[in-house]
C-alpha cells in the first residue's frame, strides 16, 4: 500500500494568558491510501487538533505533515484553501450543512470550488438519499443529514475523508448506516479517518492510533477487521 | 458577580452595544436637537416679546394726538403710543426704515449698547445689526434724509424692537440686507417745525409763510405731526376683537387694524417656528424611528444570542425575575447613558447651531435653545422599548424549560417559505443567489430592518438636497419667469400724471399697484390680503399650476392664487368681496382664473378690470430692463431694485438653509451607516458558522465575501428604489406642509440629485458591507465550528 499521510514530529501549542499548552506534543505517525483508520483518545487528548491539522483547517506550530509528497504543514493560507477545496472531505458530528439549501443543492455546492466533483445524483443514489434531493435538511432525520454531509464530502472526490464523531449525535442503528458507507468509501480507495470516543468502532478499522496527551500512544493495524454488522453496539 | 458577568458580555460584544449606543444618541440627538432649537426660538421670543411689551394691535392711518387720546379711552385698552414711520435715505444712499415715537413703552428697545430711550434726547437709536454691518458706534453721527429734512443726529443707542425682527424693503425681497437697509428711531422732538409747517400749508393750499402765520398763530407743530400708525397693548387679548371694532367705530383717520400676528416681522418670525415644528415631527420622527427599529432588533439579538446562558442560570437555580432583570440591564444603563448624552448634544450642538443660524436672520437679543419637556419623554419612551423588548425577548426563553435552553437553538426554517426559490427559475440560481435569497426570506425582519434603515437614509439625503434643488427651482420661477425685467423702481407715493409721464417716456410704462384689501368671506369674517393690479405687460408674467407661462391676464375679473384657492375653497366662477384699506366702499369681483404664485398668495387683476370698478389707477412699481447699473437715484423713485439683487436676497436664504441640510444628511448619513453597519454585524454573526463551514470545504474567502456583499447590496439598491421616490414625496410633503402659508412650493427635483443620493448611499452601504467583509479573512474555522456545536 502507497503511504498517503505522514506526520514528523508535528507540535501545536496553544497559548492562553500565560499559560502554554501543547495540545500535539510531537506526533509522527503515517497512514496509507485507502486506510481506514480510527483515531482513539480521551476528551483532551488532541484527537480533534490532529483531524484539523490534516484538514488544513488549523496549522501546526512546528513539525511536517505531508499528503502524499505535499507538505502542508508549510502551505500558505492559499494553498490550504486549495487543499481543503481539491483533497479532504470533512464529516462533521453535527452535519454542518448549509441549512438553507436543499439536499441537492448542499451536494452541489462543491461545483463552486472544484471542477474534479462527481455527479451529484449518483452520489446521493450512493448514499440513499434520492428520493430526498429537494429537501432542505431540517426535514430529514439526523442519519439523512449526515448522510447529506458525508454525500457532499465524497462529492469532490478527496484523498482524504475525516470524520469528527460521525455517528456521535446518531443512535446506534442509523450510526451503523453511516460507518458501512464510509467502510464504502476506504474500499474505494479514498483513506478515511474517523476521530471518535467509541472504542467499538476500532474494530472495524484497518489502523487504530490510540492519541493520550498529545502523543501518539499506539498505532498499530488490525490484521483482521471485523465486518460492522459483527459487531455488537 | 452577574454585574461583571454583564460588563464581559458588553465588552465581548462591544460592537454591537456600540451600535446600540450610537443609535439611540442619535436618534435622541436628533429629536432633542430640533426640540430644543424651536422650543429655543418659541420661548425667545415669548421672552422678549413679553418683557419689551410687543403691541397687540396696530392702527395705521394718518393720526394724531386726539385718535391717541380716544384709544386710550376704550374699554381694554392698556396703553397706546404714536409712531411715525417713514422711509428715509442715508449719506450713502442706504434706506432706513425711520420712526419717530414720543414714548417707548410699547414695543421697548431692547439696547445692546447706549442709552434708553427718551423723548428728550437728542440723536438716534439704530438697528443692531445694521451698526454691525456699517460699522457704526455709540457717537457717531449719521445723516438722516426725509422730505426736506436733512437730520445730522448723534447715535445714542444700538437697539432690537420686538416689532422689528425681520423687515425687508419690500416684498419682492426674500432675505434683509443688513448693510444697505434698517430701522431707526428717533424722538418727535427732531422733527423739525419748518418740515411740519410745510406739510401743513401744502394741505392747506397755503403759499407763504406769512398768511400761514396769520392763519394759524398759535401753530404748535406737534400738534400736526402726522403719526402713520398707534400701537395698541391690549389688557385681555380675549376681548382684542371688541377693542378692533371700538377702534374702527371711533377713529375716522384709522384706514387699517392689523392684529400684530398679520404684519409681517411676526408672520416671518412664526412662520420659521411652523415649518421648523414640522421639522420636528417629520425629521426627528423618521430619525428616531429608524434607530428605534435597528436598536429593538439588535437587542433582540443579543438577548437571544446568550441563550444557552440563560439556561445554564436557570439551571443553577437563578429565579426568572433575576434573570430577566440581568438582562434589562444590559440595555438599561446604555440605553440611559445614550439619552443622556443624546439630550447634551442635542441641545448643545444642533440646538445650539441652529438658533445661532436663526439669530443671524433675525433680530432677537437672548436667542438660545431650550431643552423641551418632550424630549425627556422621549428618552424615557426608548429606554422604556428597550427594556421592554429585552423583557419580552428573556420570557420567551425563559418559558422553555433549562434542558432545552441549554441546547442551541436550530433556527427554524419554514420549508414552506423557501418552497418557492425550489421551483423555475429558481433552480438555475448561482449557489450565492439562492442562499442569499433564502437568507432573506428566512430573516424577514432583520432585512425589513436593514431596508428601513437605507430606505431613510436615501430618502432623507435625496429630501435635503431636493429642498435645495426646489428652492432653486423656484428661485429661476419667480425671478426669471415671473419676473421678466432687469429693474423694478418703486414710486414715490401720490405721483402726479405728469411726473409719471416724464418717467413712463424714460423707463416705459409697465407698472403695476398693490392695494392692501380685506376679503368677507360668506360667514361674515374679514380677512386682510392684497391686490396686485399689472399693467406691466410682459414684465410681470403668470405661470399656471405647471409653471407654464399664461396668455396676458383677462380684464374682466380677477385671478386668484392656486393655493389661496385651496385653502379657501374658490372654484372658477365664484365672487369674491373686498374692499380696499382706508375707503368703504365694497366691491364683488368674481374669479376668472388661477395663478400660481411661489411667494404670496393674493388676488389679482388688470388696470383695466381696476379702472372698471371706477377706483384710480396709482402706480406704485415701474418695471424695465433699460441698464440702471450706474444710476444711484432717480427723481421721484424711492428704491431701484435690480433681479440680480432680488435673486442674491434669495441666494441668501438658501445658503442658511444648506447648512441646516448639510446637518440633516450629515445625521442620516451617520444613521444609516450605523444601521447597515449594525444589521451587518447581526447578519455576519449569524451566518458567522455557515461561512466557516463553507471555508472547511474550500470556499476562497473572496467568494464568500461576494456572498455576504451580495445581500447587502440587494439590499441597499431595494432601499434606493424606494427611498428615491420616498425622498421626492418627504420633500412635497415639507413643503406643502411645513412652508408658511403664503408660499406655494412643490418638490422639483433634479436627475443629478437622485443620481447622487442613489450613488451616494450604495456607496455608504457598500463601504460598510466591504468593512465588515473584512472579518471573513479572520474567520477561525474550528473554534467557529466548535462554539456552533
Amino acid at each position: 500500500m502507497n503511504k498517503l499521510i505522514e506526520l514528523k514530529n508535528v507540535k501545536k501549542t496553544y497559548v492562553i494568558g500565560e499559560q502554554k499548552f501543547n495540545a500535539l506534543d510531537g506526533i509522527n505517525l503515517s497512514i496509507n491510501q485507502g486506510e481506514f483508520v480510527v483515531i482513539l483518545g480521551p476528551s483532551g487528548a488532541g484527537k480533534s487538533t490532529l483531524l484539523n491539522l490534516l484538514g488544513g483547517m488549523d496549522k501546526a506550530t512546528s513539525g511536517d505533515i505531508f499528503i502524499g509528497e505535499n507538505n502542508i504543514a508549510r502551505y500558505s493560507d492559499k494553498e490550504l484553501t486549495r487543499y481543503r477545496a481539491n483533497d479532504v472531505g470533512f464529516i462533521f458530528q453535527f452535519y454542518n450543512i448549509m441549512p438553507t439549501l436543499t439536499v441537492e443543492e448542499n451536494v452541489n455546492l462543491i461545483k463552486d470550488v472544484t471542477n474534479t466533483s462527481k455527479d451529484s445524483k449518483e452520489i446521493l443514489k450512493s448514499v440513499g438519499l434520492l428520493k430526498h434531493v429537494d429537501k432542505f435538511p431540517q426535514e430529514l432525520s439526523g442519519g439523512e443529514q449526515q448522510r447529506v454531509s458525508i454525500a457532499r464530502a465524497i462529492m469532490k472526490n478527496p484523498k482524504v475523508l475525516l470524520c469528527d464523531e460521525p455517528t456521535g449525535a446518531l443512535d446506534s442503528k442509523t450510526g451503523v448506516e453511516v460507518l458501512k458507507l464510509l467502510r464504502k468509501q476506504s474500499d474505494e480507495d479514498t483513506t478515511v479517518i474517523i476521530v471518535t470516543h467509541n472504542a467499538l468502532i476500532a474494530d472495524i478499522a484497518d489502523r487504530v492510533i490510540r492519541i493520550k496527551n498529545g502523543q501518539v500512544e499506539e498505532n498499530v493495524l488490525n490484521k483482521h477487521p471485523k465486518n460492522i454488522d459483527e459487531v455488537k453496539w | 458577580m452577574l454585574k461583571r458577568k454583564m460588563f464581559r458580555d458588553i465588552r465581548k460584544n462591544l460592537s454591537q452595544f456600540i451600535t446600540i449606543f450610537l443609535m439611540i444618541m442619535i436618534g435622541i440627538m436628533a429629536y432633542a436637537g430640533i426640540e430644543s432649537y424651536m422650543d429655543g426660538m418659541t420661548k425667545t421670543a415669548d421672552k422678549f416679546y413679553s418683557e419689551n411689551n410687543l403691541q397687540d394691535l396696530n392702527v395705521l392711518g394718518y393720526l394724531n394726538h386726539d385718535d391717541l387720546k380716544e384709544i386710550k379711552k376704550i374699554d381694554n385698552v392698556k396703553n397706546a403710543e404714536l409712531k411715525l414711520s417713514v422711509s428715509a435715505t442715508t449719506d450713502k444712499d442706504r434706506i432706513l426704515l425711520l420712526n419717530f415715537i414720543e414714548s417707548n413703552n410699547i414695543s421697548k428697545f431692547y439696547v445692546y449698547e447706549g442709552v434708553e430711550f427718551d423723548e428728550n434726547k437728542s440723536g438716534i437709536w439704530l438697528d443692531n445689526f445694521y451698526c454691525e454691518e456699517n460699522d457704526i458706534k455709540i457717537g457717531d453721527t449719521v445723516l438722516v434724509k426725509y422730505g426736506s429734512m436733512e437730520l445730522y443726529e448723534k447715535v445714542l443707542g444700538k437697539i432690537n424692537v420686538p416689532d422689528h425682527l425681520y423687515d425687508t424693503r419690500d416684498e419682492s425681497e426674500l432675505y434683509p440686507d443688513r448693510k444697505e437697509f434698517g430701522f431707526a428711531y428717533m424722538s418727535t422732538n427732531e422733527i423739525t417745525e419748518d418740515y411740519i409747517k410745510s406739510l401743513v400749508m401744502k394741505k392747506s393750499n397755503i403759499s407763504d409763510e406769512k398768511t400761514f402765520e396769520m392763519l394759524m398763530p398759535n401753530f404748535d407743530y406737534k400738534e400736526y405731526i402726522p403719526f402713520s400708525s398707534i400701537m395698541i397693548d391690549v389688557k385681555n387679548n380675549n376681548k382684542r376683537d371688541n377693542v378692533k371694532n371700538a377702534v374702527e367705530d371711533k377713529i375716522e383717520n384709522a384706514k387699517a387694524i392689523i392684529n400684530i400676528e398679520d404684519t409681517s416681522s411676526y408672520m416671518a418670525y412664526q412662520g420659521e417656528i411652523d415649518e421648523g415644528k414640522t421639522y420636528v415631527g417629520v425629521f426627528s420622527g423618521i430619525f428616531l424611528f429608524i434607530a428605534m427599529l435597528s436598536v429593538i432588533t439588535t437587542m433582540t439579538r443579543v438577548v437571544k444570542n446568550q441563550r444557552t446562558q440563560i439556561g445554564t442560570l436557570k439551571a443553577l437555580g437563578f429565579s426568572n425575575n433575576k434573570i430577566l432583570l440581568h438582562y434589562i440591564e444590559y440595555g438599561l444603563y446604555i440605553s440611559i447613558f445614550a439619552s443622556m448624552v443624546g439630550l447634551t448634544l442635542g441641545y448643545f450642538v444642533i440646538g445650539n447651531t441652529f438658533v445661532n443660524l436663526e439669530m443671524k436672520f433675525f433680530e432677537i437679543p437672548n436667542g438660545s435653545p431650550s431643552m423641551n419637556v418632550s424630549s425627556y419623554y422621549i428618552s424615557v419612551i426608548v429606554i422604556l422599548i428597550v427594556a421592554v423588548i429585552t423583557y419580552i425577548t428573556g420570557r420567551s426563553i425563559l418559558k422553555e424549560n433549562p434542558a432545552e435552553t441549554l441546547r442551541t437553538k436550530i433556527p427554524s426554517i419554514k420549508g414552506n417559505t423557501l418552497n418557492i426559490t425550489k421551483k423555475g427559475f429558481f433552480k438555475k440560481l448561482s449557489f450565492s443567489t439562492k442562499w442569499n435569497i433564502r437568507d432573506i426570506l428566512r430573516n424577514k425582519i432583520r432585512t425589513f430592518m436593514g431596508l428601513a434603515g437605507v430606505v431613510g437614509c436615501a430618502a432623507l439625503i435625496v429630501c435635503a438636497l431636493g429642498m435645495f434643488d426646489s428652492m432653486n427651482f423656484f428661485v429661476k420661477l419667480q425671478f426669471e419667469d415671473l419676473y421678466n425685467f432687469d429693474y423694478k423702481l418703486n414710486l414715490k407715493e401720490n405721483l402726479a400724471d405728469d411726473e409719471l409721464k416724464i418717467l413712463y417716456d424714460k423707463y416705459g410704462s409697465n407698472t403695476s399697484q398693490s392695494l392692501g384689501i380685506e376679503i368677507r368671506n360668506k360667514d361674515g369674517k374679514r380677512e386682510s390680503n392684497n391686490i396686485f393690479v399689472t399693467d406691466a405687460n410682459n414684465y410681470v408674467r403668470f405661470v399656471d399650476n405647471k409653471n407654464k407661462i399664461k396668455d396676458k391676464p383677462s380684464d374682466d375679473g380677477i385671478y386668484v392664487t392656486y393655493k389661496l384657492a385651496q385653502t379657501k375653497g374658490y372654484k372658477l366662477g365664484d365672487k369674491i368681496t373686498w374692499h380696499i384699506y382706508g375707503d368703504n366702499n365694497y366691491y364683488t369681483s368674481k374669479i376668472i382664473g388661477f395663478n400660481k404664485d411661489p411667494q404670496n398668495q393674493n388676488v389679482s387683476m388688470t388696470r383695466k378690470y381696476l379702472e372698471s370698478l371706477e377706483i384710480k389707477y396709482k402706480p406704485d412699481a415701474l418695471y424695465t430692463n433699460i441698464d440702471l447699473s450706474e444710476t444711484k437715484k432717480i427723481k421721484n423713485i424711492e428704491t431701484i431694485q435690480n433681479i440680480e439683487s432680488l435673486k442674491e436676497g434669495m441666494t441668501s436664504m438658501l445658503s442658511m438653509m444648506k447648512t441646516m441640510l448639510i446637518l440633516i444628511i450629515g445625521i442620516a448619513v451617520i444613521l444609516g451607516s450605523v444601521i447597515i453597519y449594525n444589521l451587518g454585524i447581526l447578519s455576519y454573526t449569524e451566518k458567522q458558522y455557515q461561512f466557516s463551514t463553507l471555508k472547511v470545504l474550500g470556499f476562497k474567502d473572496e467568494q464568500i465575501e461576494n456572498i455576504f456583499i451580495k445581500q447587502n447590496n440587494w439590499i441597499a439598491i431595494i432601499s434606493i428604489i424606494i427611498g428615491l421616490p420616498g425622498g421626492f414625496y418627504l420633500t412635497d410633503f415639507l413643503f406643502k406642509t411645513a412652508i408658511e402659508e403664503h408660499y406655494d412650493f412643490g418638490a422639483w427635483i433634479s436627475v443629478k440629485t437622485y443620481i447622487i443620493s442613489a450613488v451616494g448611499t450604495f456607496i455608504i452601504s457598500y463601504i460598510v458591507s466591504k468593512f465588515l467583509s473584512r472579518k471573513i479573512k479572520k474567520i477561525d474555522m474550528v473554534s467557529s465550528l466548535k462554539g456552533n456545536e
